[in-house]
């Protein structure tokens, strides 16, 4: 499943049957290659994030949560820099382009492939998510 | 397969982490000793307005040199200014020969040096010059291994002319050939 598709999918909480969300984005582990957490819109309150341990099934229409619970808040300093738009760059200096989307393992979250306008780079090629640059190794 | 870029490229750079932060950027190149390699660079902070960095940053701690970017393990690979600025030359003119004149041995004119050639390896070697001649196009000058350099010229073998190129893409090739015939010369 790639970023795009999976985006403002609906967060649906199975104890109640509540439309508790949207997506709004992926939090990305550059270094284990993991979505770790999903950016929320549309919430009640203030919960802003869902833990990927808080997921209980990415399926193709909506995201599954056991309860309301699961919704978290994000604290000052949590890594929530969107990988989709950023600038690629190797571990040798070579810029590869922009990160266009993102194809993804909704089973694991484990991040495939990253999605640029000249192909795909492995989604286990990243080393560091930066305010410059997405670094990837050199393959 | 060897990488050759010209030393005005390299300035300002950016400096980024392998955690993609742009830390700074190349401000200048510090050539070593007899010029022949380059010690490390000074930098300057990210944004129009920064200034020169207290900071620099030694060969050895360049993960990778690329067309887009000097990539650094971390932040912490930096050092003090001066540890890396010491490492330079001391005779005249060193490594920062733009705008000497390139002279044979038999005292034909070359031209002007408009640019330095490095070559991006284990590491960063100093390989040719970029000269303005006289007359007609700028080409690239193939030098020895290394290179006295004293003063407002320098004197390369009346040979190094055979090795002469206007392309850099095909300048690789003469630089190695180049010091294949002078081996023995180019040793101290």
């Amino acid at each position: 499943m790639r970023f795009s598709e999976a985006n403002g999918q609906k967060v649906v909480s199975t104890s109640d049957a509540v439309t508790v969300a949207k997506v709004a984005g992926f939090v990305v582990d550059p270094k284990t290659a993991q979505v770790v957490a999903l950016r929320l819109k549309k919430t009640e309150g203030d919960a802003d994030l869902l833990l990927w341990t808080g997921v209980a099934s990415f399926g193709p229409d909506a995201v599954t949560v056991a309860s309301p619970e699961a919704l978290t808040r994000s604290e000052r300093g949590d890594l929530t820099r969107p990988v989709v738009g950023a600038r690629l760059l190797s571990e040798r200096g070579v810029e590869l382009g922009e990160v266009k989307d993102v194809e993804f393992d909704p089973a694991t979250g484990a991040v495939r492939a990253l999605l640029t306008k000249r192909g795909e780079i492995a989604g286990d090629r990243m080393m560091g998510l930066g305010s410059y640059a997405l670094v990837v190794s050199a393959d | 397969m060897s990488i050759l870029m010209r030393a005005t490229e390299v300035a300002k750079r950016p400096v980024v982490t392998l955690l993609g932060e742009d830390v700074a950027q190349i401000k200048d190149i510090v050539y070593d000793g007899n010029g022949g390699h380059v010690a490390g660079f000074t930098l300057a902070g990210r944004g129009m307005f920064a200034g020169p960095l207290k900071t620099a940053l030694g060969w050895e701690s360049v993960h990778g040199l690329g067309p887009d970017a000097v990539m650094i393990a971390s932040e912490d690979v930096l050092m003090a200014r001066e540890a890396v600025v010491d490492r330079a030359s001391r005779t005249p003119g060193g490594g920062d020969v733009l705008g000497s004149r390139v002279l044979t041995e038999t005292g034909t004119d070359l031209g002007k040096v408009v640019d330095v050639i490095l070559e991006v390896g284990s590491e960063l070697d100093v390989v040719g010059y970029e000269v303005d001649p006289p007359e007609g196009k700028k080409v690239f000058l193939p030098l020895p291994d290394t290179l006295a350099v004293s003063g407002e010229q320098l004197i390369v073998p009346d040979a190094a002319r055979e090795f002469v190129t206007d392309d850099l893409a095909g300048f690789g090739a003469a630089v190695t050939a180049y010091r294949a015939r002078f081996e023995g010369k180019a040793s101290p």
